[in-house]
């Protein structure tokens, strides 16, 4: 396990994408830093408020990151994780060790899920730092119209990193449920892009409004739930319900292929 | 070869139970447990007699009245279409009421759309009565909280706030344009709309919010309005309303629906109904006088403007209908790109129809509406 992590975080990709990630939050606060003068009313939710509170920043960031640059990220690592190893021609030696399969799919999955947590924290990190550099923060306006101090602020965006981390389950086991299917693991990384953006697509169009409820990417968005006040807990309890479904289904559908598997290369 | 097919069996109970979980939640949240048979009569009264005075609840609103969606499903997209809208009317009329108007009139079309979600907070035990709304919109919210006679209308998207202090005796229910209304509110409407002119029934026990509910349903007697039934889900331990359905004659499914997804009845924290705005939001005060009551149909735009004109009621019962004379909403409604798009010209002026409700602004200003057809609102005009 231990270095199934390290493997992944001393790739130069890794930080290549959490830079890429980070490098977010930076671009907004400095775009907003230099045009502050004009407020158009346009744009993302809580863009305004950034002049006013950096924290906002990290909100900003997210609420950008999460519909594409978040599942790219995720698809790439998720997808890589088997067809990666198969690719490279070291998934044989790793199945001649005395490990299970059952066992090495687990510690890929929770590698990439560590490297979900370590993506929105990052991108939170980012934006609070960047934030705090270039505005003023002071007590945070939540979505309610009520104040909280700095404290249960920070508690918060610790949530909203949290809520974020537990959307990506859903869409990490899908890919790599994909990454069992091939030995190509750029054709799992854009499979797995490509079937999150399918799925913000189906999202958008209220004419299947039936199926949006059982749609990975449908709570997304919804971790501004956790910015009124009183919190809404629902849609987090609903969010970690419809993703531990995915992680189930297709959790157990990539060791059906996996551990069935002939591993040639 | 058998060992090969067993690996694959994790998934295919994984994909049996979660479907299973999906089939049977909603199933065995529909089922219906006995209550005991009471009359329409003894239903009415247990509404009558409702002692509920504090609740906290989520309610949902789904709303299917023909109007074409507005663009409101992503982000601040409601915010930014109603300040658009608000600021093109300005340009064209030069008049800050109008544009204010008509943005409000929009915010509360965006309401009759679609499906909303707004938290209801009521503690009536105190003084005259603290309500809170929150209607959870995508990344932003739209409070309605009212503490005693102090009034805020609170807008997270367009962070603008509206402090209203009423110079007459506020009503219990606040008529901001922000207001989606509960259960309890739509369901009093209608009881009082009901008298004498419609049928009242009890249909079978229904599930509503976890508790079970007797369902009243009221079927006008006249064939002149658009409303079939009006279904009130009323719960058998309290006998608060829990659900609101409204079916346009004719029709099999509710065109309109508002109904608690969760109720507690306790009595909601205090520092809910405390209201300060944040800083970096824009505060217009408003002296608002007694809200021109427009009863008929819950679901009027016009019922948002306080400051309209006297309404004329013509007609009675189900099939009334409301008159507006000629004043700057009426233009600032018709001027609006947003609303001219929902309307459609006919003689003599615009109409917007929906299932349940006409609207027919006349080429003079004055305003009808009514659930009736809208060839009885236009014979009203000609009148």
């Amino acid at each position: 396990m231990g270095s199934e992590l390290a493997v992944l975080f001393r790739r130069r990709r890794t930080w290549v994408m959490l830079l890429a990630l980070a490098l977010i939050p930076v671009l907004v606060a400095v775009a907003v830093r230099i045009s502050s003068a004009g407020s158009s009313g346009r744009g993302p939710a809580f863009i305004e408020q950034i002049s006013q509170n950096g924290l906002f920043v990290a909100l900003v960031a997210l609420t950008i990151c999460i519909p594409l640059f978040l599942p790219l990220t995720v698809g790439v690592v998720a997808g890589d994780t088997i067809s990666g190893e198969a690719n490279l021609g070291t998934l044989r030696y790793l199945l001649v060790s005395p490990v299970g399969r059952a066992r090495l799919l687990l510690v890929k999955f929770v590698a990439a899920m560590a490297f979900c947590l370590a993506a929105t924290v990052v991108i939170v990190l980012a934006g609070v730092l960047i934030g705090a550099a270039l505005f003023p923060v002071g007590p945070v306006t939540l979505l309610s119209g009520d104040t909280i101090g700095s404290g249960e602020a920070a508690l918060r965006a610790l949530l909203i990193a949290g809520y974020v981390t537990v959307s990506l389950l859903g869409l990490t086991a899908i890919g790599l449920f994909i990454s069992t299917l091939t030995d190509i693991p750029v054709g799992a990384m854009a499979a797995t892009v490509v079937i999150s953006i399918v799925s913000q697509v189906l999202d958008s169009l209220p004419q299947l409004s039936a199926l949006h409820p059982w749609l990975f990417s449908h709570y997304w968005l919804d971790f501004a739930d956790l910015l009124r006040q009183p919190i809404e807990w629902s849609s987090f309890g609903t969010n970690t319900l419809l993703q531990l479904a995915y992680l189930a289904v297709f959790g157990t559908l990539a060791y059906g292929r996996f551990a069935s598997k002939d591993v040639l290369s | 070869m058998s060992t090969v097919w067993k690996r694959w069996i994790p998934a295919a109970v994984a994909g049996v139970v979660v479907a299973g979980a999906a089939v049977a939640v909603p199933l065995s949240a529909g089922a219906t447990s006995g209550l005991p048979e009471k009359s329409p009569q003894e239903v009415l009264a247990l509404v009558a007699g409702s002692t509920v005075t504090a609740f906290s609840g989520t309610v949902e609103q789904t709303s299917d009245l023909g109007l074409p969606t507005l663009p409101s499903g992503t982000g601040s997209g409601s915010g930014s279409a109603s300040t658009s809208g608000a600021a093109s009317t300005s340009d064209a009329s030069g008049s800050d009421g109008s544009a204010g108007t008509a943005a409000a009139a929009s915010s509360a079309l965006d309401l009759l759309t679609g499906t909303h979600t707004a938290r209801v907070y009521v503690d009536g035990t105190t003084g005259s009565g603290n309500l809170r709304v929150q209607v959870l919109d995508r990344l932003a919210e739209r409070d309605v909280i009212k503490q005693g006679d102090t009034l805020w209308l609170y807008d997270s998207g367009k962070q603008t706030a509206v402090h209203a202090t009423p110079t007459a005796t506020p009503d219990a229910v606040p008529t901001g344009p922000e207001q989606t209304a509960t259960p309890q509110q739509l369901a009093e409407k209608f009881l009082e709309a009901a008298g004498s002119t419609t049928d009242v029934s009890v249909g079978g026990d229904v599930t509503v919010a976890g508790r079970s509910a007797y369902d009243l349903v009221l079927t006008p007697q006249s064939g002149s309005t658009l409303i079939g039934a009006v279904s009130i889900a009323v719960d058998s331990e309290t006998g608060l309303p829990l659900r609101v359905e409204v079916t346009a004659a004719g029709a099999s499914n509710p065109a309109f629906s508002s109904s608690f997804t969760s109720l507690d009845l306790s009595t909601p924290s205090a520092d809910l109904f405390s209201f300060t705005p944040p800083a970096g939001t824009t505060v217009t005060e408003k002296a608002v006088e007694k809200p021109s009551a427009a009863s008929g149909g819950a679901t009027e735009p016009s019922h948002s403007e306080s400051d309209a004109p006297k309404p004329v009621m013509t007609g009675s019962g189900w099939s009334s209908i409301v008159e507006l004379p000629a004043g700057s909403e009426s233009s600032a409604l018709t001027s609006s790109p947003l609303l001219a798009q929902l309307t459609t010209p006919v003689s003599g002026g615009h109409l917007l129809s929906t299932t349940l409700l006409n609207v027919f602004v006349a080429d003079d200003g004055r305003m009808f509406a009514g659930s009736v057809s809208a060839e009885a609102l236009e014979a009203a005009a000609a009148q």
